[in-house]
């Protein structure tokens, strides 16, 4: 039972943190090239449909991996692989 | 002319964004095959449900990010907008598919979701070729 509390405990921190990292991250990419995009597009206004395609692609590219962390938050919160071996083990 | 290049990229961006919707359902599509050919048709399921959730979510945030302007702040205005929109849909596809699939293969739906998520930076590819012939 006790087991089951700490295992309980450590995956609600585990998943905090890989949301939180994930979303800073993430955040700090998105900032990077934003920046990028209007510096690029206050030197040549005439290049920002061309620079529209690419800004949103890499913007997918970059919460990619939030996404996925997302994902893997979502599998521990719901579906715990730590806590059904546990579980089974009793 | 600056009229005419900027009404040709416009047409290649909806190119860039159906490829890079095509490539996410390719990739979806390969996860699929091998996880019903390694775990059955559970994993199968559960892979579909992750690449869907994902290539759902970006077809509406290429919608959003569409919408052109001649101004800098307000394209990066539809592009956030367009992310924030496409993170809100992917997160409640899948707590929705968690909730609902009773026996879900985890590990099959992260995979088809990885795979959708990073197959999508591959229409760059197409973006490069269509500049070149202009």
């Amino acid at each position: 039972m006790e087991a089951l509390a700490l295992i309980q405990a450590y995956t609600g921190v585990g998943i905090g943190l890989i949301i939180g990292l994930g979303a800073a991250g993430a955040c700090i990419g998105i900032g990077i090239m934003c920046a990028s995009f209007l510096e690029g597009a206050a030197r040549q206004p005439e290049m920002i449909p061309q620079l529209q395609g690419k800004v949103f692609l890499l913007l997918g590219l970059i919460d990619a991996s939030f996404i996925i962390g997302v994902g893997l938050a979502m599998m521990f919160a719901f579906a715990n692989p730590l806590l059904s071996v546990v579980t089974a083990a009793n | 002319m600056t009229e005419e290049r900027n009404s040709t990229s416009g047409l290649d961006s909806n190119k860039v964004f159906s490829k890079m919707l095509q490539w996410q359902l390719s990739a979806t599509l390969v996860v699929v095959i091998i996880a019903l050919i390694v775990s059955g048709s559970h994993a199968a399921i559960s892979a579909l449900a992750g690449g869907l959730s994902v290539t759902v979510g970006a077809y509406f945030a290429s919608k959003i990010a569409q919408r052109s302007s001649k101004e800098a702040a307000t394209v990066l205005v539809n592009l956030l907008k367009a992310e924030a929109v496409k993170i809100v849909i992917i997160v409640v596809l899948l707590f929705i598919t968690f909730k609902v699939y009773k026996q879900l293969v985890p590990f099959a739906l992260i995979a088809g979701l990885a795979a959708a998520a990073l197959f999508s930076g591959a229409a760059m590819s197409k973006l490069d070729k269509t500049e070149l012939e202009i």
